[in-house]
């Protein structure tokens, strides 16, 4: 007699609850009925959401005119400069937003599911900085190399570094590269993001499982592609540069800006009334460990670069932090040391300040200063090397501004529109009731 | 500060380790056999009783008690009002004598004491003392962790008057313990046991302290 395997209705699903159907949907039943999941507290009207966007878009949109305008009649480096350091902080708030939500996934983080929809939030608009990118691009290529000098070289005047490095820096592979990191970024955020709003509806459990499989294989992805990204554009700026830590040391910035930045748009909807009891000090506190964590990653990195790199004397290594502390950029240095590391060390290692909602949306603020100023601190001294014209400095800083208002304006604006489209957390994530009672006990 | 009461605390404490030397203070309570009273000890059967039982300890004031229980409980400290540790500014101080010392060892030696070329870089070069800052800092944080932790939890100790107690050895198992100790200023043989027995301990019992 043959016995044939049938699956016992109540066999527990696959998932990571474990649970069979029956007692998914008391669960799920269980938390919609909690008074803090109601709709009001969970939803952020559109008319909320425009009173945010439409000032910061009107800022952004004055700053990107002002930046077009003077690339024409004041001078294309200098506002393709301003341009690029707005274009890469929001590159690093996004695709930073992705690796945590691919983090949280792949470690099927419970206390983080209640942050978690706006980090996907702002990791789906990965698709602004990415098109602003390929306006970046289309210049560098159109003028033949404005700041990316190598895109220029034809081959015809010896150049040894140049035709030794000739088969990476080459213009034709240059946009290959960027197309993938595209694909990359904006496949992987609008996937994740799209199944957690289906999520929402259905309660479809091995969605969790789905995303999770593709956070395993996105994070060795993205890792590839942000550090080559990272050397495509910021480091190529001194073709004669290489550095193997640089594409950790813009990861150190992308996670940093991205905690900081959900650190201060869960600031702003706590005081806005919503997500009530759902975001807590609690949630604040350990979002306010992973900006302490990587201040400190930054500080490690950045200085594990420049020690190597003092130590070693090498001419086209030492050419780029000589560079950078004379023609009047001296002073970030100091900014750097001590603005980026020190000062935030000393107030972020205290409890209090991660735990007090305020303090820590005043310190993720100054955070973002900082990563602005690391980009500016990358990218805008190579603005005037090796031109004839001198570097006027400080002369010109409303350029600068112009350009990064520009730039991140209109990517606020447009995360305060995403964010009114979806509820503000994962309504039927398996692990949500975790995160509702989510406690630091240390 | 009590300075009294301080070395008190100190000779208490150093009593467990150097009984040949030191000799604690004379204790407030003797039982009839002469031996001093370590405190109450009651016993309790699940977890909600006992949880609910510290609570109202900790509103009577009382300030040297512990509760043993077989597993961690969350929000036990809370229940118990046991404050937040010292130790993080104590690791702090370690830090920053560490990073004295590296400034000093380094500074002092190869740029004031016997200035020495090294591969030709300045005197005043601050980049190769950095890691040796951060290494000593690091290093001197561990050691004020454990050894402060150490210190401040009076660990490690080769007894402990309660393990006299027959019963306490279920502490392992299923049963959860409060034990409230002479030495606390509160500490009433009467008074004590009556509040044992008012917020559900069972098996209350005297404890001697035997060395």
């Amino acid at each position: 007699m043959t016995q044939i395997a049938t699956k016992h209705p109540n066999h527990p699903a696959p998932d990571s609850t474990g649970l069979s159907e029956d007692q998914w949907q008391a669960r799920l039943d269980r938390i919609a009925k909690d008074p803090r999941m109601s709709e009001d507290n969970t939803t952020l009207s559109r008319d909320d959401a425009k009173k945010f966007a439409i000032p910061l878009l009107g800022i952004g949109v004055l700053g990107l005119l002002v930046t077009a305008i003077s690339a024409f009649s004041v001078d294309l480096r200098h506002a393709l400069g301003a341009f690029e350091v707005g274009v890469f902080t929001a590159l690093a708030i996004s695709i930073g937003s992705l690796f945590w939500v691919m983090v949280f996934h792949s470690l099927n983080a419970s206390w983080a599911i209640t942050l978690r929809r706006q980090f996907e939030n702002i990791a789906s608009l990965v698709w602004v900085p990415v098109a602003m990118m390929m306006v970046v691009v289309g210049i560098e290529l159109s003028q033949g190399g404005v700041l990316l000098q190598w895109i220029g070289y034809t081959g015809e005047e010896y150049n040894h570094l140049l035709k030794v490095k000739s088969p990476y820096l080459n213009a034709n592979f240059f946009v290959i590269r960027v197309l993938v990191y595209a694909i990359i970024w904006v496949g992987i955020a609008r996937v994740l993001l799209s199944w957690s709003c289906k999520n929402d509806e259905t309660g479809d459990r091995m969605l969790g499982r789905k995303a999770r499989f593709l956070s395993g294989a996105g994070i060795p992805l993205f890792a590839l592609s942000t550090a080559f990204a990272s050397f495509d554009f910021l480091m190529s700026l001194d073709y004669r540069f290489f550095s193997t830590m640089w594409g950790v040391y813009y990861f150190a910035s992308c996670a940093l800006a991205s905690a900081s930045a959900v650190a201060i748009v869960a600031t702003i909807l706590r005081r806005a009334g919503k997500l009530d009891g759902l975001v807590t000090q609690e949630h604040f506190h350990d979002l306010g460990k992973l900006v302490f964590a990587f201040v400190v990653f930054w500080a490690y990195v950045a200085f594990s670069q420049y020690f190597l790199i003092w130590y070693a004397n090498i001419p086209e290594e030492t050419a780029w932090y000589t560079n950078r502390q004379q023609h009047g950029w001296q002073w970030l240095f100091v900014v750097m040391t001590m603005g980026h590391f020190g000062i935030p060390f000393l107030l972020l290692i205290w409890r209090k300040t991660k735990r007090r909602t305020m303090l820590l949306c005043g310190m993720s603020v100054y955070m973002m200063i900082m990563v602005i100023l690391d980009m500016v601190w990358i990218i805008r001294p190579m603005v005037y090397m090796n031109t004839p014209k001198a570097d006027p400095g400080l002369a010109m800083i409303w350029l600068d501004i112009a350009g990064i208002v520009g730039v991140l304006g209109i990517f606020a604006g447009l995360v305060a529109l995403r964010i009114s489209k979806s509820p503000l957390l994962p309504l039927k994530d398996p692990m949500l009731h975790e995160s509702l009672k989510h406690k630091n006990y240390v | 500060m009590d300075m009294k009461k301080l070395i008190d605390d100190a000779k208490t404490f150093g009593a467990d380790y150097f009984p040949m030397f030191l000799r604690k203070p004379a204790p407030k309570f003797v039982t009839e056999s002469g031996n001093p009273v370590f405190g109450i000890v009651a016993e309790f059967d699940e977890t909600p009783k006992v949880f609910k039982a510290a609570k109202k300890v900790r509103d009577a004031g009382y300030s040297k008690w512990d509760v043993h229980t077989p597993f961690p409980i969350h929000d036990m400290e809370e229940a118990m009002g046991i404050k937040t540790t010292k130790l993080p500014l104590m690791a702090g101080g370690a830090a920053v004598t560490g990073l004295c010392i590296a400034i000093l060892l380094q500074w002092g030696t190869t740029d004031w004491l016997y200035p020495t070329v090294v591969q030709g870089k300045p005197f005043e070069a601050w980049q190769p003392f950095v890691p040796v800052m951060f290494e000593l800092a690091v290093l001197f944080t561990a050691f004020m962790c454990i050894f402060g932790m150490l210190a401040l939890n009076g660990l490690p100790r080769f007894h402990h008057p309660l393990f006299s107690h027959e019963r306490f050895y279920r502490v392992g198992n299923d049963r959860f313990f409060i034990a409230i100790e002479a030495t606390d200023p509160n500490f009433d043989p009467e008074k004590t046991k009556k509040l044992l027995e008012d917020i559900g301990g069972t098996d209350i019992t005297l404890i001697e302290d035997v060395n």
